[in-house]
């Protein structure tokens, strides 16, 4: 398995995904078709969980920006995470800016969702 | 128990239980998706409180820039109007009378007008700008120009004046000794013949004098009287050659002048020609000028300058006038007007043009004037006719006014059915009540020139 990393757009954020065990995304989310654009992303951790996951893994997320469907997609990615945060120590971070109350937030409604989930809100 | 029984509560609980599953994910689902929609929408209303927070924020910016802009086209045009007495506070009263026509123009529907329209604010912007403007050119116009008000008059170095003076003293001394030597001639005689000589050298320069002054026009036999009293002599004896600057020395020694030497009363030497520094021709063209270009920047011949046919300016000096509008052009084609603005340079570099092609500087006609443009022409011209601040001329009367447009509209220099507007509406009446004194404000008979 190999690392995949996507470059950032003006729309779309970088994506970072490291078989040594990180998971980063940084930048605003308004894809023209969010499922398509996300889709080999959430292969990849698929894969990365059924494969090579590592003993810890560090989810970093740094979205500014976001549109409800990149929201819905970000429900199912941390449902992907739910179902393996039993077997695998899984960490994850929320990075937002202090003066950006609608990231803070989404953070705040991810935490209320996924009791189960190691989410934490880091201001920057 | 029965066996079958058994079997279908074993399938109804696996039901039950895949259901509970299924709508547990539903119920989630749900609510999932009612707090996406519920975070959504406060995020949208974030959003335009930030946008219209930053649009309230573009629009004081932009505001205040528009302000900016006004109050700077407001000082050039002060600057122009304060640089020269002679013009008054034309470049004030032009775009006022400019929007009166302008708005007129709009209302009426009648020939040319049924197709104008000028009613936006931006519209009228554009033409109050290229009327502040119009003769911005001018802040480039040597004021001995503007102003010459004799055919002799120039920048001077008054040297030339000082030398003549001694000139004078040098031949008084020379006189007196001559009178003493003399003394023992007949004093009848000699009286009769300086009498004579003295009267008619008065009579000449009177006629020289009345010349420079250039408030009729010049017949050529007039000239040739110039001319010969211009061929009297005398004798210089001091050195024209020093207490001059380099540029003037240059240009006096190239005649390999002498000292003492034979000089006429006056004169056209190479020291009167100043020649024109360097003149792009492709630009010129490119710009669509086409007033022809004198070959020298100056010509300040003495014969030359008093022999000037009408007026005070000669053919060097009359372009260097007619270059404002150039300059006006050439500037204003500097400035990055934005979309809405961008007819200024045409508007305001039009406002010495004719309806047929014989303006200047780019001779345009008719139908390459809009009618902000022609409206500008009129205005420019009734303001200087009108205006009662010019130190060299006494204000005309409004029916005097009035009846010069009315030439100029014959010659097609205006636009004939602007000034009927201008005449119909009541525009000269309005103007002349704010602008014109009481007693320049005389009955026009309107009637006469609409019909």
């Amino acid at each position: 398995m190999e690392n995949l990393n996507i470059a950032e757009t003006k729309y779309t954020p970088v994506i970072n995904l490291s078989i040594d065990g990180t998971i980063s995304m940084i930048g605003k989310s308004y894809p023209e078709n969010t499922f398509e654009f996300y889709e080999p992303m959430m292969n990849w951790v698929k894969e990365y969980f059924e494969t090579s996951a590592k003993d810890v893994t560090t989810v970093n997320l740094e979205i500014t920006y976001f549109n409800s469907s990149s929201s819905k997609l970000f429900f199912d990615f941390f449902d992907l995470l739910e179902e393996n945060h039993e077997e695998h120590t899984i960490k994850i971070n929320w990075i937002f800016d202090e003066e950006n109350e609608s990231a803070e937030e989404a953070g705040e409604d991810f935490i209320e969702d996924f009791e189960d989930l190691d989410i934490n809100l880091v201001s920057k | 128990m029965a066996e079958p029984e058994s079997k279908l509560v074993l399938e109804i609980e696996s039901l039950k239980a895949t259901f509970e599953k299924t709508t547990t994910k539903l119920i989630k689902d749900i609510k999932r998706h009612d707090k996406i929609m519920i975070r959504t929408d406060r995020d949208q209303m974030r959003e335009l409180k930030k946008l219209e927070a930053r649009l309230e924020e573009v629009e004081a910016l932009q505001k205040g820039q528009k302000q900016l802009v006004d109050s700077f086209i407001k000082l050039i045009a002060g600057a122009i109007d304060a640089k020269s007495k002679y013009t008054g506070g034309h470049c004030n009263r032009v775009p006022e009378l400019s929007e009166m026509l302008a708005k007129e123009a709009n209302k009426s529907n009648e020939g040319i007008f049924e197709d104008f329209s000028m009613e936006t604010e931006d519209e009228l912007r554009e033409l109050t700008i290229a009327s502040l403007l119009h003769d911005c050119g001018k802040v480039t116009t040597p004021e001995y120009v503007v102003d010459k008000a004799t055919k002799l008059e120039t920048i001077y170095n008054r040297i030339h004046e000082i030398r003549t003076r001694f000139e004078v003293v040098h031949r008084d001394l020379t006189i007196e000794a001559l009178t003493k030597k003399l003394e023992g001639q007949n004093h009848e005689e000699v009286d009769a013949w300086l009498t004579q000589e003295h009267t008619k050298l008065i009579s000449e320069y009177e006629i020289v004098a009345h010349a420079n002054v250039g408030s009729e026009f010049m017949q050529d036999e007039q000239k040739e009287n110039i001319k010969q009293i211009a061929a009297k002599t005398w004798t210089r004896n001091f050195d024209d050659t020093i207490g001059l600057a380099h540029e003037e020395k240059q240009r006096i020694l190239s005649e390999k002048t002498v000292t003492p030497g034979i000089e006429m009363l006056l004169t056209d030497k190479f020291r009167h020609i100043i020649p024109r520094e360097y003149f792009d021709d492709k630009e010129y063209e490119s710009m669509g000028f086409k007033t022809v270009v004198p070959e020298h920047q100056y010509n300040l011949g003495e014969l030359t300058n008093i022999c000037i046919s009408a007026g005070t300016l000669s053919v060097e000096e009359r372009f260097k006038i007619q270059e404002h509008v150039i300059m006006t052009i050439k500037m204003l084609e500097q400035l990055e007007f934005p979309e809405n603005l961008k007819n200024v340079p045409l508007y305001a570099g039009a406002h010495h043009e004719t309806l047929i092609g014989t303006g200047y500087p780019r001779q345009l006609t008719k139908d390459q004037m809009p009618i902000p443009a022609r409206i500008m022409a009129i205005a420019d011209v009734f303001e200087a006719l009108t205006a009662s601040d010019r130190p060299y001329k006494e204000p005309k009367t409004l029916s005097e006014s009035i009846r010069i447009l009315s030439f100029m509209v014959k010659d097609q220099h205006l636009d004939e059915d602007l000034f009927k507007l201008f005449l119909s509406t009541g525009i000269y009446k309005e103007y002349a009540s704010l602008n014109l004194k009481p007693e320049q404000i005389d009955d026009v008979d309107v009637e006469q020139y609409i019909n």
